[in-house]
């Protein structure tokens, strides 16, 4: 007989009240006084999020948040900044470490967690899949992005599901790799991400694409979802825990000390034609923190752009680790790009990584 | 000795939290193990409490962000952190290149002499690195 676990809607709140969610629900089943828990959740008013260790003032267009009336807030999981407008959903899956099933390994998890929500897709007819390290594809652009954390024997994993998505507000209200490039290549990068109504050429109503993912969830972890509400020791946490989670010093109070958010643009010429790399550095810990590579050439199958700029996110940028990262991506892909070699990608990456700020204005395309 | 692929030094302690702990007289150096940082995956940001910082066994010393995944840092034994691996801010991959080295995290002056107690020795840890595979593995069996 498959275990129950409770199924929360916890409907539209504002982000604040969202984020200490997430820790009031994984807190109490830290504590065992709740169940193992799937939560769908929604944010009204629209919202940027940071992940934990970001700064929201690398991160976030703040004036356009402000007259806009976008909130901002901070995630307790890591990764990046996430614009949600209100027709997204989210997904949250709360568990004891020890649950049967759940991998040790965080790898092995992130991969379980997106199958869950891969195969709710799949109910609503979308061919979708896992891409590692923690997105979900469809024909290689993002529709899920996901993350999570843990408190005591318990964890969080948690994604968004985009669903009718304001790609336009999103590269308005981010810091993103994207800034003074040219229309033709903001428009590409905007093609990074889809949304449900995109795939599927019209939006099912939300409670049909909450079904879908519900009923994923269930079968990939095996168990009985069954509608459940927040406990009165979760309302009477969220309670105690909201004015912090609206506090500035949570929403800006990051501990990490120095960080770092560069951007570089760099083109690099090759006999298959110029390949355009703009990348978001994070200098300090020698990360790439997000890749953007366009460029006149013909790749083979067209996603394999996509899937390297994902295997670049969160690498080094020492020149050997360069190497390898895209080395590896090619030797384990079937990727055919006519006229441009691996190391072109290489030394593309190395002319942004060491461009100086004072260069980029020279290079600006 | 090893469990599987990762290495155990012997004259380590160790906590179920994957940490290993080097006792010296009255202080410990501390850090995550080979398959601690297996299981965590590659390191991207790394907070640590600062010297001079009070750390209690089970509590957090920190935090860890690998992947999208943040995480504590649990300490395995109490103490007064003399000094924090300060390389580690800038360079957190060096737990997963070189976890019992330079990934070392905290150096401690302990509370209590018998602080290794309740630790497990490096057989213990072998023994308990081997039932976390072996149920990894039973369970994907079911899967």
């Amino acid at each position: 007989m498959s275990a129950v676990w409770r199924l929360l809607d916890t409907g539209s709140l504002p982000a604040a009240a969202n984020m200490a969610l997430d820790k009031v629900i994984l807190a109490a089943r830290s504590q065992d006084i709740v169940p193992n828990t799937v939560r769908f959740l929604q944010f009204s008013p629209h919202c940027v999020l940071v992940g934990y260790h970001q700064a929201v003032e690398l991160e976030v267009e703040e004036e356009y948040c402000f007259q806009h009336g976008i909130e901002i807030n901070r995630r307790i999981t890591g990764g990046g900044n996430l614009y949600w407008d209100e027709g997204q959903l989210g997904w949250e899956v709360f568990a004891r470490k020890d649950t049967p099933g759940i991998p040790v390994r965080l790898n092995d998890m992130y991969r379980l967690m997106c199958e869950c929500a891969v195969a709710g897709l799949v109910r609503l007819g979308i061919r979708a899949s896992y891409r590692p390290a923690n997105d979900i594809e469809v024909g290689g652009r993002k529709i899920s992005g996901t993350g999570g954390t843990e408190i005591g024997d318990a964890f969080m994993y948690q994604g968004s599901l985009l669903t009718d998505f304001d790609v336009d507000t999103m590269v308005k209200c981010l810091k993103l790799p994207v800034q003074k490039l040219k229309d033709k290549q903001v428009k590409s990068f905007k093609e990074r991400v889809t949304c449900l109504r995109e795939v599927l050429g019209y939006l099912p109503p939300m409670e049909t694409i909450k079904q879908a993912m519900a009923e994923g969830f269930a079968e990939v972890l095996g168990v009985k979802l069954e509608p459940g509400k927040l406990t009165r020791e979760e309302e009477e946490m969220l309670a105690q825990e909201l004015p912090w989670f609206q506090s500035e010093k949570w929403i800006r109070g990051t501990r990490t000390l120095s960080q770092d958010n560069r951007l570089s643009i760099a083109e690099y010429k090759t006999p298959g034609g110029l390949i355009r790399v703009s990348l978001r550095l994070d200098r300090t810990r020698s990360l790439i923190k997000s890749a953007f590579i366009t460029g006149d050439f013909f790749a083979y199958p067209e996603r394999s752009i996509l899937d390297l700029e994902a295997a670049l996110k969160n690498s080094s940028i020492r020149a050997s680790d360069v190497q390898k990262t895209v080395r590896e991506f090619f030797a384990s892909n079937e990727v055919r790009i006519p006229g441009v070699e691996p190391d072109d990608f290489c030394h593309a990456l190395y002319l942004a990584i060491n461009r100086t700020g004072d260069e980029n204005e020279q290079v600006l395309l | 000795m090893r469990a599987g692929k990762w290495q155990i030094p012997e004259t380590l302690y160790y906590s179920p939290d994957n940490y290993w702990v080097k006792l010296d007289g009255e202080e410990a150096l501390l850090g995550l193990t080979e398959y601690g940082q297996y299981t965590t995956g590659d390191i991207i940001y790394l907070e640590l409490v600062p010297a001079g910082a009070t750390i209690r066994q089970g509590e957090s010393f920190g935090s860890i962000e690998s992947g999208k995944w943040v995480g504590n840092l649990v300490a395995p034994i109490s103490g007064i952190v003399i000094e924090n691996n300060c390389e580690l801010e800038p360079n957190p991959r060096k737990i997963n290149s070189d976890p019992y080295g330079k990934g070392w995290m905290l150096r401690v002056k302990l509370n209590d002499p018998c602080a290794a107690e309740g630790l497990m020795d490096a057989a213990a840890y072998q023994q308990w690195v081997e039932e976390q595979v072996r149920r990894e593995q039973e369970d994907e069996v079911l899967a």
